[in-house]
């Protein structure tokens, strides 16, 4: 409410895709085929009855988190109450779900794991990441179709801007596995996390910025939400797009185009995180530029602007 | 800093459809039988529910009925140049015919509306209802939106019950919050449905609003992934954040009937609350209604809007004994004047996701 919208920084981000090292990896044109699970980093007690979606959640948020300068070893470098989460899923514990479904159908409620079943919560994910690194702000979930990885970047600036947070964790994240695979087809597998906050904040604990957060939109069409948020801005000039899914119907004029969709798969409702982290990585490695970020579903567009962090500190 | 102002709300509960029927058995009191369930894969030990009359539906179905009443009761037409949003809280989504979720309720429900703006579904689990109304806010007094239409719906899930059910946390005879005998709660369909305005907005067009939305203050646990901290800590904080010193003239507590959490509740309010815990009325809704899952904050919420429209507290659905762990008043015999016009409701869920808010006469 107090912060100008130009005043919010995005001061970390980590990913966790099978073969992409890191926010910087996804500029790149392809990704390798062999390569590890990113989640075989994880380690401790408990992981068995964590779902995939949580498990990449864990790592995207963890890398994001330290990238900020705000997870050090052995914790958080700031209270837990200024710090909260906010994940974005459509697929996240649809695996779990399922197989309960299917266990009652088969047999009865005596054949689901009452060690599962808390998994089948829709607020599993950010429950597990605020429980692993103790954030103890903000805790939200939200499936909102193809905006909502967009949407809940803008709902952390909210969240923030309310003086609800100082520091907010967004995960966008989709699983792969047979269960969604049957529902929708291939999909993306993996996480990507950014964290925001207030240039006054970051300032104040002496962080880099990686990218400015801009102006956001979700409007009925993909034409509208790109008007309002470009419109006056810059001239329009955008440097870099990171395109929705399907093609819209309106083209956006851009130096560069980058579509992540071909590079990872439909990423659903983390997509709109991952290019977030996409363009804050082309702007950290540029150091300045427009980049735009649009995604539509049926219901629904999206379009965020990211801007260099300049002399934001 | 901008108000927000509730004017107008709508619900739909197993005491009937639209918020007179809720406000005629908060003042019958009576105690809901509950339905078994005839799902007939779902075998369950306990299964029982406290169902919607009439024709089965789903969440988007329920939300949209009571969508229609708050709109009517607002005196509002949702015009496509009127800055207008939809924030809906659900625990269990849109079950499919298979059992699985869908969880986009508020893009289904902002479609119905043709409301395509900041449209957002909150999937807090059972305090869900708690935070959309609080994003709702943050929403308006952000300068986002005149307008938000915003709470929460659950109905039946295979799944939600079956969970519960399995997990040993189904009450065998009712829901019964605070009570010494209590061993859990029972599920519920049902909504409940506020239009938040900003207080510009609403006098320009001159409508009258039951309360204000005055505070509120989330928190996270970071402890279990389904049982409360013992110490209460991070809903104490909650609660402490959403009054921000005021004495509230009733809670709603969030109250589930389960064992440790209403324990953990009552000394929070105590810790909050001092002395004043033995005068200050509770409300206890999900007596009255079963558990309600992402929609039970919103109907506290219409609840809390009902009790301060009336200036007093119902009396409760009468306890067969007060659990004497749980040092808080629930008044069960008449009922009792609002001592101050300031309403505070309590939402927390899985997770340790906590929210608090306070409603006022507007």
């Amino acid at each position: 409410m107090t912060t100008p919208d130009e005043d919010m920084l995005i001061t970390g981000a980590g990913t966790a895709i099978r073969g992409v090292a890191g926010p910087a990896g996804l500029l790149r044109p392809a990704v390798p085929e062999a390569s590890a699970d990113p989640t075989a980093s994880l380690t401790g007690r408990g992981l068995r009855y964590k779902d995939r979606a949580t498990k990449l959640a864990l790592c995207a948020g963890r890398d994001a988190l330290a990238d900020a300068g705000l997870l050090l070893d052995p914790g958080l470098a700031v209270p837990g109450e200024s710090v909260g989460v906010v994940v974005s899923s459509n697929y996240g514990n649809l695996d779990t779900v399922c197989d309960t479904v299917s266990a009652i159908a088969a047999h009865d409620y005596t054949a689901t794991s009452p060690m599962a079943l808390p998994g089948t919560a829709s607020n599993v994910t950010a429950s597990w990441v605020a429980i692993t690194y103790g954030l103890r702000g903000v805790n939200l979930t939200l499936c909102n179709g193809a905006t909502s990885g967009l949407d809940a970047v803008s709902w952390a600036r909210v969240m923030v801007r309310a003086g609800r947070v100082r520091h907010m964790l967004v995960i966008g994240v989709e699983p792969a596995n047979p269960v969604v695979a049957e529902l929708v087809g291939p999909t993306f597998d993996g996480a990507a996390a950014l964290v925001l906050e207030s240039a006054e904040t970051a300032r104040e604990r002496g962080a880099t910025a990686m990218a400015r957060l801009g102006r956001h939109a979700r409007r009925e069409t993909h034409a509208r939400a790109v008007g309002d948020v470009l419109g006056g801005l810059l001239d329009d000039r955008v440097d870099l797009w990171c395109r929705p899914e399907t093609a819209p119907g309106d083209r956006v004029e851009s130096a560069e185009e980058q579509d992540l969709t071909a590079l990872l798969g439909p990423a659903s409702g983390a997509l709109g995180v991952v290019q977030c982290v996409t363009g804050a990585a082309w702007l950290r490695e540029r150091a300045g530029g427009t980049v735009l970020a649009t995604t539509q579903g049926a219901d629904a567009a999206a379009a965020t602007v990211l801007t260099g962090a300049g002399a934001a500190l | 800093m901008t108000d927000v102002l509730v004017t107008g709300v709508g619900a739909v509960t197993c005491q009937g459809y639209g918020a007179a029927a809720l406000s005629a058995a908060m003042t019958a009191a009576a105690p809901p039988v509950p339905q078994r369930l005839t799902d007939t894969p779902a075998v369950m030990r306990h299964p029982l529910i406290h169902r919607v009359p009439g024709v089965a539906s789903g969440a988007v179905a329920l939300a949209a009925s009571a969508v229609g009443e708050a709109l009517d009761d607002a005196g509002l037409e949702l015009r496509p140049d009127l800055r207008a949003g939809v924030v809906l809280g659900s625990c269990l989504g849109e079950a499919g015919p298979d059992g699985s979720p869908d969880f986009q309720v508020a893009s289904a429900v902002g479609r119905l509306l043709g409301a395509f703006g900041a449209n957002i579904s909150v999937s807090n689990a059972c305090a869900a209802g708690g935070f959309a109304l609080c994003l709702a806010a943050d929403l308006i007094r952000t300068g986002d939106a005149d307008v938000v239409i915003t709470g929460g719906a659950d109905a039946y899930s295979r799944v939600g019950w079956a969970s519960f059910d399995r997990l040993g946390a189904v009450d065998p005879v009712r829901c019964r919050p605070f009570d010494r005998d209590r061993q859990g709660t029972i599920l519920a369909e049902g909504t409940g449905i506020l239009v938040l305005e900003s207080a510009e907005h609403a006098h320009r067009r001159g409508a009258e609003a039951y309360a204000k939305l005055t505070g509120s203050g989330w928190s996270c646990d970071a402890h279990h992934l389904t049982a409360p901290e013992p110490s209460g800590e991070q809903i104490i904080r909650g609660m402490r954040e959403a009054l921000a010193g005021d004495e509230p003239g009733c809670v709603i507590p969030h109250g589930t009937g389960t064992v440790l959490n209403d324990l953990v509740e009552s000394q929070a309010l105590r810790a909050v609350l001092g002395t004043a815990a033995d005068r200050v009325p509770l409300y206890s809704a999900k007596a009255l209604l079963g558990h309600t899952g992402g929609a039970s904050a919103a109907i506290g919420a219409v609840m809390a809007c009902l009790i301060l429209r009336d200036g007093a507290v119902p009396a409760n659905v009468p306890l067969d004994e007060q659990d004497p762990r749980c040092e808080v008043y629930l008044p069960v015999d008449a009922p009792v004047p609002l001592p101050v016009p300031r309403v505070l409701v309590n939402a927390y869920a899985f997770g340790g996701a906590n929210a608090s808010f306070v409603l006022e006469a507007a």
